[in-house]
């Protein structure tokens, strides 16, 4: 009786353990078997004209300060369902980075930069939902949402040279997709 | 203490895989890219050398002190080998993400935490106080060093990164090993040092770390995938990698500067 809550305890323990281990082995299988049709399905359907309009608005090196308007900003990325929209398909690029290393290891350097930038993303969009709960969104969106399309946009662009130099198939539709 | 014919059978099948993994691991040149773990494998050798030695010659005293202080060092090992498989799993480009080592950092300070409370509950029933800490400290190792790959594991698929051939095989093969480790400390805790329970228990622990270290053997004698991207495409996108860089730094700096903005 003396060893009932050892036991208890060790046999709890070990069930969570084998449990996380067995569930998140088994998550990872499920995502290298992912395939292209499926990771495509994933991508959530943006207006890439004008997402990469928003972009090079900020990207392009020029001395002027930026040509849009807030409200243009807003309109174009398509408020806070387009920037959900962004933070979603950042996670597929992530994937479809990692989907390359069947045919290339080494792309493992590009999904973890992706991943990196992603982070990047999902801060900007954190700190827009900040603001709109403190009543400070009109006056921050344009800053933190312009520069999150500006990272995906570079983002959306090596994966694209990935595919394209890679010969990686799918290309074609990636290019329509992004 | 009496050791049958098993036991040195054991003690000798574990020392010929040893040394032949320490072999493998420099033939193959896998000991620059693992050198906690060809350390942690070369000490193997030498602890079953010297304990062997000890046992024949030594008194059970001076077998204590010597089966605590290797199994120290042991476990010292074995987290420095947890350590080198994270590292290569979770900072591929060289220095740790600011977020992956947060949350490392977090799961470490809960795996520590945890081991601890199970150790603190453990009671083995021996008369000895050097029998009660070796089962203790072996229960405490083994739950921390589950704990640690679980959480590796974990963290891994959460945040996307993918395992390479080596160090998933690496990896398997302790978290097997450590997780049963659990059960067989747990019964040694349960059953205590006294009767045939514990040396059927320790035969079991020992034959499953043979059956890692054969399967250790075979993963390191296998290449990985050879690197096939072609220069030209490396080339470009190292380039349109460093723009990123640029360009996210400068974010970083505005960023930065507005944080500094809202706290004055």
């Amino acid at each position: 009786m003396q060893q009932l809550p050892f036991v208890i305890a060790v046999s709890t323990f070990l069930v969570v353990l084998v449990t996380a281990a067995v569930y998140f082995l088994a998550r990872a299988r499920r995502s290298a078997g992912t395939t292209w049709m499926a990771l495509m399905a994933r991508l959530r359907q943006i207006d890439r004209d004008n997402f990469a309009t928003v972009a090079l608005d900020l990207l392009d090196e020029r001395d002027a300060e930026s040509q849009l308007d807030p409200d243009s900003i807003f309109e174009m990325i398509g408020g806070m369902d387009g920037l959900d929209a962004v933070e979603q398909n950042c996670d597929v690029l992530i994937d479809m980075a990692t989907y390359v290393q069947h045919w290339y290891p080494e792309a493992l350097e590009i999904a973890e930069e992706l991943r990196l930038n992603s982070r990047e993303i999902k801060w900007h969009i954190g700190r827009l939902r900040g603001a709109s709960h403190t009543g400070h969104m009109y006056e921050q969106f344009p800053v933190y949402a312009q520069r999150a399309v500006a990272t995906y946009y570079l983002m959306t662009r090596s994966l694209l040279v990935l595919y394209e130099g890679g010969q990686v198939p799918g290309f074609a539709e990636l290019q329509r997709a992004l | 203490m009496h050791l049958t014919r098993l036991d040195f059978f054991l003690w000798a099948f574990t020392f010929v895989e040893d040394f032949v993994l320490l072999a493998v691991l420099w033939r193959f040149k896998r000991a620059a890219r693992f050198p906690v773990f060809t350390g942690l494998i070369a000490f193997d050798i030498v602890q079953t050398i010297a304990g062997y030695l000890i046992q024949h010659f030594g008194s059970s005293l001076t077998y204590f002190y010597a089966y605590w202080s290797f199994g120290l060092l042991d476990v010292v090992l074995q987290l420095g080998v947890a350590y080198e498989l994270c590292a290569c799993v979770f900072r591929p480009l060289g220095p740790w993400a600011p977020d992956v080592k947060r949350s490392f950092a977090f799961l470490i300070a809960i795996s520590l935490f945890v081991a601890s409370v199970l150790t603190w509950l453990a009671s083995p029933p021996t008369r000895y106080v050097r029998s009660a800490i070796v089962i203790r400290g072996d229960f405490f190792a083994s739950a921390l060093m589950s704990e640690l790959f679980v959480a590796m594991i974990v963290l891994s698929v959460t945040m996307g990164l993918p395992w390479r051939t080596h160090v998933a095989q690496l990896t398997q093969g302790f978290g097997a090993y450590s997780i049963f480790g659990i059960i067989v400390d747990a019964a040694h805790t349960y059953f205590g040092t006294v009767g045939p329970a514990y040396a059927r228990i320790s035969h079991i622990r020992i034959s499953l770390y043979c059956v890692c270290l054969a399967y250790w053997i075979l993963a390191m004698i296998q290449d990985e995938p050879e690197p096939r991207m072609p220069d030209s495409l490396r080339a470009e996108l190292l380039a349109l990698q460093k723009r990123i860089a640029m360009v996210l730094r400068g974010f970083r700096e505005l960023r930065e500067g507005q944080c500094s903005n809202f706290l004055l």
